[in-house]
């Protein structure tokens, strides 16, 4: 992990519209910086906006606020020539290995694809390359030539990787990478991607809902509520310093795979459920659930800002 | 914990497909009393919700065949029962709650009507009663406003408040056995922490046997009294949470917990990963299931099935290493 920030997000919002003209606000006002060669992780419960979040910081939705920075250079995707360009550089791994492979096309086609498009190589380069990538994600070069539905989740999660990877990209947004896969291939998959990032220096967005995963993998680690960010820290940090009440009732709801542990810790449930995005509440998103919420809250949302060094949390309640 | 509810022996069911003879459960023995959790793990694939929907006869049959074995449930013989017979033991002794609250809901029905539909099939009540009935039941898996929701839709419900339905309807005949397959997987962490709340509570209060399918260890931790681990068709291992966490005799078991991040690891270790895949049930191996990707193999292991070894506290384990005469790992040349 370097300095440099290869990803920037500039108060970025998405809102979509839905039925009845009204707006669903996915994503709100998030900022947020990716360094060249770091994992940073972004959790938070189904709907919390990671995914849009994820999806407009590598060019798939258009920010309907906010800018987006790759390399120190602003991303102008309404540019066919930039969003190109970009998408040179940024590639997804997505989370549902059976829908996110064409059953029609062969494995060697999928892979290749994205070189095609980008004109990159000549016609027996590619095919090397696919040797290669194949290679790399740890399939047999035979695969190449056959269809997707001849292999099982996670050797499909390894094409997805090597379909990311073919154009050489150096930002992966890998969203929910493992989820649909079992405990023991997960493994499999987190320490394929660990490699490819020590061999290959890439920088990878992390988005998850398994948090023990998360910690694993992650440098640092971004905790979303309901299209907003709560918190920001290192990953060993997060854990030992939870500052925002939604992180600290989202890590005490992991259940730990240890018996002595699981039993005896301390756990704060949080009561009811997500609210809408569409009618979101006033003030801090959270307050509803959250169990110190005092007036000021419901009034007003709070910003990010640096609680202690390299930490940031959006609470009103945090000193 | 005297009154056993289920007891399942050497049970086998197979599924007969144009590619030939899946044999998705092959021979599988598993017993659950009065107020106890029975976690069963494994794999997608390994046989745990075939093994599941058995006991209530929900495969349907054709493709699925029951080859052999035996199903107790509270003195009701299932392999034998008619489908008229199974009528009456779901909903009274047993009852399901599924992975997906979506799907297993109809959605054109008021919630409050299905969750009293069993009550109204196996005791004779009025309309009247069962709407009052429908509201405490809700009113019992803490649902807000019970009165309005029960007059709602499944699609006006959240996730975890369709789940609450799902266990208020599975729970409203008192059946002794539960089965819940995988029932947070859909969820959000925070409301499985609160399912897995109201369903240790529902415990307490009703003493039901739970059979609790899932493959989310964390989850086995919190709630768990006994463990079955699962593998190709076959139970690997049974024990207390507690052996099955701390005192595993099978390879597989521990490959398993070994996959888990620890909570105290950082990323500079490799996860231990189990390489390969689970064995093709069409064509199962003649000897242990998990032999391909076991790293003890031995001769043995690929040829012949391995017994079930117990020791004196009931923890059983499937595995040729267990063997007296096994020779040592320095023996085998291991290198763990």
């Amino acid at each position: 992990m370097t300095d440099e920030i290869l990803v920037r997000a500039d108060h970025i919002s998405k809102f979509f519209k839905v039925a009845g003209g009204r707006m669903l606000h996915a994503v709100e006002d998030v900022s947020l910086d990716i360094h060249r060669g770091e994992t940073l992780g972004l959790v938070g419960e189904s709907g919390c906006g990671k995914s849009t979040l994820g999806r407009t910081m590598m060019g798939i939705y258009r920010p309907t606020k906010g800018k987006l920075y790759y390399a120190g250079k602003e991303v102008d995707l309404s540019n066919r020539k930039d969003r190109i360009a970009f998408s040179k550089k940024a590639q997804i791994v997505f989370q549902d290995p059976y829908a996110s492979l064409d059953p029609r096309m062969t494995v060697g086609s999928i892979i290749q694809e994205g070189m095609e498009i980008h004109g990159l190589y000549d016609e027996q380069r590619r095919r090397e390359r696919v040797a290669e990538l194949l290679d790399i994600v740890g399939l047999n070069r035979e695969h190449a030539n056959r269809f997707p539905h001849e292999f099982s989740g996670g050797q499909r999660q390894r094409i997805g990787i090597a379909r990311a990877l073919a154009i050489e990209p150096e930002f992966i947004v890998c969203d929910e990478p493992i989820s649909a896969l079992d405990v023991s291939i997960q493994a499999q998959v987190i320490n394929l991607l660990h490699d490819l990032q020590q061999k290959m220096g890439l920088t990878y967005l992390f988005i998850a809902h398994d948090l023990n995963i998360v910690r694993y993998i992650s440098d640092r680690i971004a905790v979303m509520y309901l299209g907003s960010m709560v918190e920001l820290a290192q990953s060993g940090e997060l854990y030992a310093n939870t500052l925002h009440p939604y992180s600290k009732a989202l890590l005490s709801a992991v259940p730990i795979p240890d018996p002595d542990l699981e039993t005896t810790k301390h756990r704060q449930i949080i009561e009811g459920d997500v609210p809408s995005p569409i009618n979101k509440p006033k003030g801090c998103a959270f307050s509803s659930r959250c169990p110190l919420a005092c007036d000021k809250c419901r009034e007003a949302a709070p910003q990010l800002r640096e609680a202690a060094p390299g930490h940031f949390v959006a609470c009103h309640l945090v000193k | 914990m005297a009154d056993r509810v289920l007891t399942i022996e050497d049970l086998q069911v197979s599924f007969d497909t144009y590619a030939g003879e899946v044999q998705a459960v092959r021979g599988v023995s598993l017993h659950v009393d009065a107020g106890e959790v029975l976690a069963v793990v494994g794999e997608s694939g390994c046989g745990k919700s075939v093994t599941a929907q058995t006991i209530m006869k929900l495969n349907p049959m054709p493709p699925a065949r029951i080859k052999g074995g035996r199903i107790d449930l509270a003195g009701h013989d299932i392999v034998s029962a008619s489908e008229r017979e199974m009528q009456h033991i779901r909903g009274r002794e047993v009852a399901m709650i599924f992975q997906d609250p979506m799907t297993c809901m109809n959605p054109t029905t008021q919630v409050g009507w299905q969750v009293v539909e069993s009550v109204r099939l196996h005791n004779k009540i009025s309309k009247k009663d069962a709407k009052e009935e429908a509201v405490n039941q809700l009113t019992r898996v803490n649902i807000p406003n019970p009165r309005e929701r029960a007059r709602q839709y499944p699609h006006q419900f959240s996730g975890g408040m369709r789940q609450r339905a799902m266990i208020a309807m599975a729970l409203s005949c008192k059946p002794k056995l539960l089965i819940a397959d995988e029932p947070t997987t859909a969820l959000d962490v925070t409301i499985q922490a609160q399912i897995m709340d109201l369903l240790s509570e529902m415990k307490r209060e009703t003493n039901t046997a739970i059979i609790l399918i899932t493959h989310d260890l964390g989850v086995v931790a919190g709630i768990a009294d006994r463990v079955a681990v699962m593998y190709a068709g076959k139970v690997v291992e049974t024990g207390t949470t507690r052996q099955i966490f701390y005192e595993n005799r099978h390879p597989y078991t521990r490959a398993l917990l070994g996959s888990l991040p620890q909570t105290d690891s950082s990323k500079r270790e490799p996860l231990t990963s189990i390489p390969g895949t689970p064995p093709d049930l069409l064509n199962p191996p003649k000897g242990c299931g998990f032999a391909a990707r076991c790293k003890h193999c031995m001769q043995i292991c690929r040829e012949e099935l391995p017994p079930e070894f117990m020791t004196e506290d009931g923890h059983k384990a499937c595995c040729w290493l267990l063997h007296p005469d096994c020779p040592s790992a320095e023996e085998r040349g291991d290198r763990s």
